[in-house]
């Protein structure tokens, strides 16, 4: 298959400011949109405990105005320009992006460089932000059914702080903050020696290269953010635990495990051998789990791709008369199924097939190639990855996948967390 | 140099998009052919999409059209269930059936090089399925459990509530299928379903991507031509009457972190004459992060994450909504700014320059959501089965420019009417109610199983 299909490398051209910005310029003139990312080298691993939910609380704050931009002006400067924008935090940094027509590229580095220079840090916006934090909190995990088995599962698999607490963190942590601790985190994180800029897209480059210089160019580095240390024990910190939620309608389990870090030979192989369990009505647990043993109502599993320790999990809603165990036993078979014969030679031509399918819709969009090479820059140091990522996923061998998954699956090092449905008022233990 | 930094720079030369017209063409069984040959990247995207939907259920049988087309890719003469998902993921693509209030879509994508495998697959599930019991049966069960899933969440009870309100005796106040109606399922119904259900001559075929046209449209007829017209009567559905006043419906959701709130009037269908007002209205009003109800309950207010509007324009009716979900302890000061702003863009003319960012906004988008096929894809379809005009994406953004202060106050005034809103909140009720009942002459409450209760 992969013969029949090579795909055209992307245009990529990088260089470095004086002041330490890393700049990308990946030119597409496909349709005239162009896409702008800033990746700021700051996320959960980087805060201490007593600090959590900081970057997160952060990346509102840099919709707060800044020395030219007006509260909310940030908002309303995109959308008349016809843009589209947004900002997320995870563990591994915190991330900024706007899709512009792409005429307006000026605009959107200028945003994107002021509130670099000269963000404004008010209480009355600290206070404000804070609220729209934990209704944030509330909506994405206290009230939804299942809504906090993730953040629970990650700190039974990590022993590590930097690893193991959520990225919406502690809310009495957001109420300890002040306004010299949120100007404090920006000197230190939000410099530009520790950022990455992308552009992508329709754009003429030696405009924007002299673009990019006036806006960037004059904002001073800092000193290096401090160290960080991420390193975990091979053992898990938790194997098992129950969790009574109240909003749960039927039971569920979710089983994790921790893996080695993103675009190791190790992690790709387990990448590609999560999409042969879970992934797709013809995997292996879909059509063992949901039709085969019709136990199971929702199946579902994914990988959390850090540049530390990582990890993967496969989670499942089973029907209600079903035993839990039994369940769990078949995710288990099938995976020292794949530790003993590894996959076969059709699940192997339908995993490139996906991999060549999933390549060619990312490319599609000019803010996904931003993403993307963003992340190769800041994680790896080489956006040209962009073009080389794909071979590698190709390259990763039937015998890799295997040892991998005898290695990292098919052993208790896991952890477990069952879920009791626990309506009508009661309550967790803290 | 620094003063070069203190004002928003002016934009570069615009760069035109003109989105060329899709080939059309019709069998002669009256299957309508669109195609949208698109070779920037080497994909394919196809959507044979039936005018008819869930709204269309035979009488006394709610939830048939969506279970016939879930079961389509469930096993055909010549595959099972499990075969026809290796075949399609072993090429990478996707093949997947879908029903809405208004149509039935068999969607399928693949890389271009497969492009000819894909329209035989398509045919396979369409014309020769075969209802296995046994999957019939999973089916039936899977969604049962489901529904109770559905009704977890606090975004489904709202829209339930909201639905019932607003629609009455027509289709579109049901918005899934009931236990009972699932468990009433049976492999007959849906074999005899299946040989009435999808008709040629109710039925277009979307093809964007890259694609050579006169061999694709060689394998269309080679697989299509040969399929029989039928007589269509479009059912006759009960009148949707307006709403006569403002009622409050409260979903009991004991344990709630929050409240869910919707706001509802009845609107228009989508192919209102008044669809171009009404977007730009809702664009000042709510529907983004520099809209009045978001910058008011969420920036100003910081009474909760996200506060929008949005119309629901389907094929017959449509509606508008203001939603956000809120601390319950803020609930009845949210409701308060929400008739706040609803007042105020019908009591007040728009001002200019907010009309002109919103107005700019939508134009200056549109080349955004066409960038990916899928993108491109989804505007050609709901121009073919909304039946728009033919040259609607085209004269889109012309469409917008020509919206006026007074239109958009004319629609707000028409569509926007705070003494009829339907209000579901869906949380705590012993402490909404409280909070809340002022705000209409009418209370009722339901509990999370859609019974009415007393509290």
């Amino acid at each position: 298959m992969s013969d029949r299909f090579k795909l055209p490398p992307l245009e990529i051209e990088s260089y470095t400011l004086a002041n330490g910005l890393r700049v990308v310029l990946n030119r597409d003139d496909a349709v005239p949109v162009v896409a702008l990312a800033v990746y700021y080298d700051v996320g959960s691993r980087n805060e201490r405990d007593g600090r959590t939910g900081f970057a997160h609380l952060f990346e509102h704050m840099m919709f707060q105005g800044s020395a030219n931009v007006p509260k909310a002006g940030h908002f309303q400067h995109i959308m008349k320009a016809g843009g589209t924008m947004n900002g997320t935090t995870s563990s591994e940094r915190t991330n900024y992006f706007e899709t512009m027509p792409a005429n307006q590229l000026p605009l959107a580095l200028w945003l994107e460089s002021d509130r670099m220079r000269s963000l404004a840090v008010t209480q009355e916006n600290l206070d404000n932000q804070r609220e729209a934090v934990k209704e944030e909190k509330r909506l994405r995990y206290d009230n939804q059914p299942y809504g906090q088995i993730f953040d629970l599962i990650a700190a039974m698999i990590y022993k590590n702080f930097a690893n193991a607490h959520s990225t919406i963190g502690s809310m009495e942590h957001l109420d300890d903050a002040s306004v010299e601790d949120v100007q404090e985190f920006f000197r230190i994180y939000y410099a530009p020696n520790n950022a990455v800029l992308v552009v992508s897209g329709s754009f003429e480059p030696e405009t924007a290269r002299e673009q990019i210089e006036t806006y960037f160019g004059d904002i001073p580095s800092q000193p290096k953010p401090p160290a960080i240390d991420v390193s975990e024990p091979v053992e898990v910190a938790d194997n098992y635990r129950e969790w009574h939620d109240p909003l749960a309608p039927l039971p569920a389990f979710l089983l994790g495990w921790k893996i080695p870090p993103r675009r190791t030979h190790e992690y790709n192989a387990l990448y590609l051998a999560g999409k042969l369990l879970y992934d797709g009505d013809s995997s292996r647990l879909y059509q063992r789990l949901v039709k085969g043993e019709e136990s199971v109502v929702q199946l579902f599993g994914f990988t959390d791709e850090r540049r530390g320790p990582s990890s993967i999990f496969v989670g499942a809603i089973p029907k209600p008369e079903q035993d839990l165990s039994r369940i769990r036993e078949f995710i288990m078979h099938e995976v020292a199924d794949i530790a003993a014969n590894g996959p076969t030679a059709e699940e192997i031509e339908k995993l490139h097939n996906q991999l060549i399918n999933d390549t060619v819709r990312m490319r599609q969009s000019s803010m996904n190639r931003a993403q993307a090479v963003a992340e190769h820059t800041l994680y790896d140091g080489d956006p040209t990855l962009i073009n080389t990522e794909l071979d590698e996923l190709l390259a990763i061998t039937p015998e890799q996948i295997r040892t991998a998954v005898e290695k990292y699956l098919n052993t208790e090092n896991r952890s477990l967390l069952d879920v009791v449905p626990a309506g009508n008022g009661m309550k967790n233990e803290k | 140099m620094a003063t070069a930094h203190t004002t928003a720079p002016e934009p570069l030369a615009p760069v035109p998009f003109n989105l060329p017209t899709p080939f059309r063409s019709e069998l002669a069984n009256g299957l309508k052919v669109v195609v949208f040959e698109d070779a920037r990247v080497p994909l394919v995207n196809y959507r044979l999409a039936f005018l008819r939907g869930d709204a269309n259920d035979p009488k006394r049988a709610t939830g048939l059209t969506s279970a016939l087309a879930s079961m389509l890719t469930e096993g055909t003469e010549k595959y099972s269930s499990r075969e026809l998902a290796e075949k399609i993921e072993r090429l990478g693509g996707s093949l997947m059936t879908n029903s809405s209030n208004d149509f039935t879509i068999l969607s399928a994508s693949a890389l271009s090089i497969y492009s000819e495998e894909i329209p035989t697959l398509m045919a396979e599930v369409l014309f020769r399925s075969i209802f296995p019991e046994t999957e019939l049966d999973l089916y039936k069960r899977n969604a049962l459990e489901n529904l109770k899933f559905q009704r977890s969440q606090p975004s489904f009870l709202a829209h339930e509530q909201t639905a019932r309100l607003l629609y009455g005796d027509h289709p579109y106040a049901t918005v899934s299928p009931k236990a009972a109606d699932y468990e009433k399922l049976d492999r007959e119904s849906l074999v005899k379903f299946h040989e009435t259900a999808f008709q040629p001559n109710n039925a277009v075929l979307i093809v964007v991507g890259d694609v050579e046209r006169a061999k694709l449209m060689e394998q269309v007829a080679e697989l299509f031509a040969d399929w029989p017209r039928h007589e269509y009567t479009p059912p006759m559905f009960s009148k949707i009457n307006g709403r006569e006043r403002r009622t409050l419906t409260i979903v009991d959701r004991p344990a709630s972190a929050q409240a869910n709130i919707v706001l509802a009037n009845t609107a228009i269908p989508r192919n209102h004459p008044d669809h171009f007002a009404a977007t730009v209205m809702n664009q000042v009003l709510g529907a983004g992060a520099s809209s009045r109800v978001f910058m008011n309950l969420r920036e100003e207010k910081g009474y909760t994450y996200g506060a929008y509007t949005r119309l629901d324009s389907k094929k017959l009716a449509g509606d508008f909504e203001a939603t956000a979900e809120v601390r319950t302890a803020v609930t009845a000061p949210a409701l308060k700014e929400f008739f706040y702003e609803l007042n105020r863009i019908r009591d007040e003319k728009v001002p200019e320059e907010e009309l002109r960012d919103a107005k700019s906004f939508l134009t200056g988008v549109f080349p955004i959501r066409a960038e990916t096929q899928e993108g491109l894809t989804s505007l050609v379809v709901s121009q073919v089965l909304y039946g728009l005009p033919e040259d609607y994406l085209q004269t889109y953004r012309e469409n917008i420019d020509a919206i006026s202060a007074d239109d958009v106050q004319r629609v707000a005034n028409k569509y926007i009417q705070p003494d009829k809103l339907a209000m579901v909140i869906v949380g705590d009720a012993k402490e909404i109610l409280p909070q809340t009942k002022e705000f209409a002459e009418k209370v009722e409450i339901f509990d999370t199983d859609g019974n009415s209760k007393e509290i």
